[in-house]
């Protein structure tokens, strides 16, 4: 007979294998919702953590919190001040709010900002930071009304959190690449890169062609974004690759 | 450059051994706390036989920037010895198409986000690559749970053997920690996906992609 701890385990790795081959940006997403809600979790952001130059909005991979109550949080800023979010300067570990209520002397506004998640329904949350090698963060944050977030729980939605942030990452992706249509080189363009993939620098390729350097390298740099790389070696081998230029 | 070396060649190289030794010393004694046999300040164990292999990524200067050991499971597994309770998946820790990877460092001199990537990226392309050759099917390897995102990154078919457990104290104890057992599947797919992961321009390309138009997925 199955143990009561054998089970979380159990049905997180399904979970995890369901959501592995999942490709589809909206079943993955159906699929998150069917099992936190398993936990008592009826709402979810995933979300990178927006740096000086992005929004809430362009930052968010999924968020089933009501409209209204993001509306509150983009209107108001909250993203800068609510200690659920700023606690993330201090762990690389999960939390709950009440770990954050345990642990911190709130004040005025910080608590205001928890207490208002009651009033859309949402008495507990956890939070697990997802830290990238690229020095990227991101959340998963999950809410409900007396959800269950006991250590087991805990250690299975970690992994929930992990999987999901991942599989949801690479749909976006895979969904912006097929939909990039690509710029083809000019043939002065296709003439330089061939040059370029030879070794040559942009002084030599400026002379060979009987044009200036400028020039060269304004072919270059228009190539390079064509390729969508910013690197030159990386140019070459996109260039041929796409079959641009041949050897 | 990524040297492979086997546990049965060792004598042949000493003064490489005797830096892996300390540099293990100095990462995982010192550094994490963790609890090992040593002797004169160098760190080896009872995984360190004939058996095993030795990825070493070695600069021009002679020293050791990455290494990780594999040791042929059905015969020396530290997750079957020590970890069998992070296995809820029902699978053996023992398994002849599957090697364990230990004592994972990867430190290059000149620090920065990216070269750690490339210098992550180079160690285990070579770890993936011998396994390729070697008919190895995967890689099982017991991980600090908080770096899964990490592994996700670089092999998205990364499976979870089992929850993460506390060990040697749990989270707030220096020397502990939450630990679980992967195994990675190896195929020539999985290196391309780890070669990619060091391949800077293509990352930032990537990047670039997937934050400009994340905003447009709200539902």
């Amino acid at each position: 007979m199955q143990s009561t701890e054998n089970k979380y385990a159990v049905r997180t790795l399904e979970f995890v294998e369901r959501v592995g081959r999942l490709e589809r940006y909206s079943s993955i997403c159906k699929e998150i919702e069917q099992e936190i809600l398993w936990y008592g979790l009826t709402s979810v952001s995933i979300l990178k953590i927006p740096g000086p130059m992005s929004t809430l909005e362009e930052s968010m991979l999924l968020n089933t919190r009501p409209s209204e109550y993001l509306d509150l949080y983009v209107k108001n800023n909250y993203v800068i001040k609510d200690p659920v979010i700023t606690e993330l300067s201090q762990t690389e570990k999960s939390y709950t709010w009440s770990d954050i209520r345990k642990k911190r002397a709130l004040n005025k506004m910080q608590k205001y900002i928890l207490d208002e998640g009651r009033d859309f329904e949402a008495t507990d949350g956890l939070v697990i930071p997802i830290h990238n090698l690229s020095g990227e963060i991101s959340i998963f944050s999950a809410c409900g009304d007396n959800p269950n977030l006991s250590n087991r729980a805990r250690s299975s939605l970690e992994l929930i959190g992990m999987y999901s942030y991942e599989s949801l990452k690479r749909a976006v992706i895979k969904k912006k690449k097929s939909e990039i249509v690509r710029e083809p080189l000019t043939p002065r363009e296709r003439e330089v890169m061939l040059w370029v993939a030879s070794g040559k620098t942009d002084d030599e390729i400026a002379e060979i062609l009987n044009i200036s350097t400028t020039t060269v390298a304004s072919h270059v740099q228009n190539s390079k974004r064509k390729l969508n790389t910013f690197k030159r070696t990386y140019a070459v081998v996109q260039a041929i690759k796409l079959g641009e230029i041949s050897l | 450059m990524v040297t492979i070396i086997k546990g049965k060649d060792r004598a042949e190289y000493p003064e490489f051994f005797t830096q892996l030794f300390k540099l293990r010393y100095k990462v995982f004694v010192e550094g994490r706390g963790w609890s090992l046999p040593t002797k004169h300040g160098l760190e080896i164990d009872q995984y360190d036989d004939d058996e095993a292999i030795y990825f070493l990524d070695v600069n021009e200067h002679g020293i050791i920037e990455g290494t990780v050991r594999i040791t042929p499971t059905v015969q020396s597994s530290l997750t079957a010895d020590y970890f069998s309770h992070l296995i809820e998946n029902g699978q053996s820790p023992r398994s002849s198409r599957v090697y364990e990877a230990t004592r994972y460092i990867v430190r290059p001199s000149q620090k920065s986000r990216d070269l750690n990537r490339a210098a992550k990226s180079r160690l285990l392309a070579a770890l993936t690559q011998w396994c390729l050759e070697n008919d190895v099917e995967s890689i099982q390897t017991v991980i600090d749970s908080n770096t899964l995102p990490t592994f996700l990154e670089l092999n998205p078919k990364v499976l979870p053997m089992g929850l993460s457990y506390p060990y040697g104290g749990g989270r707030n104890t220096h020397g502990g920690g939450d630990c679980m057992a992967i195994r990675w599947p190896i195929s020539q797919e999985i290196l391309e996906c780890v070669r990619l992961y060091g391949d800077l321009s293509l990352l930032h390309a990537v990047d670039a992609i997937s934050s400009e138009n994340i905003g447009e997925m709200i539902h």
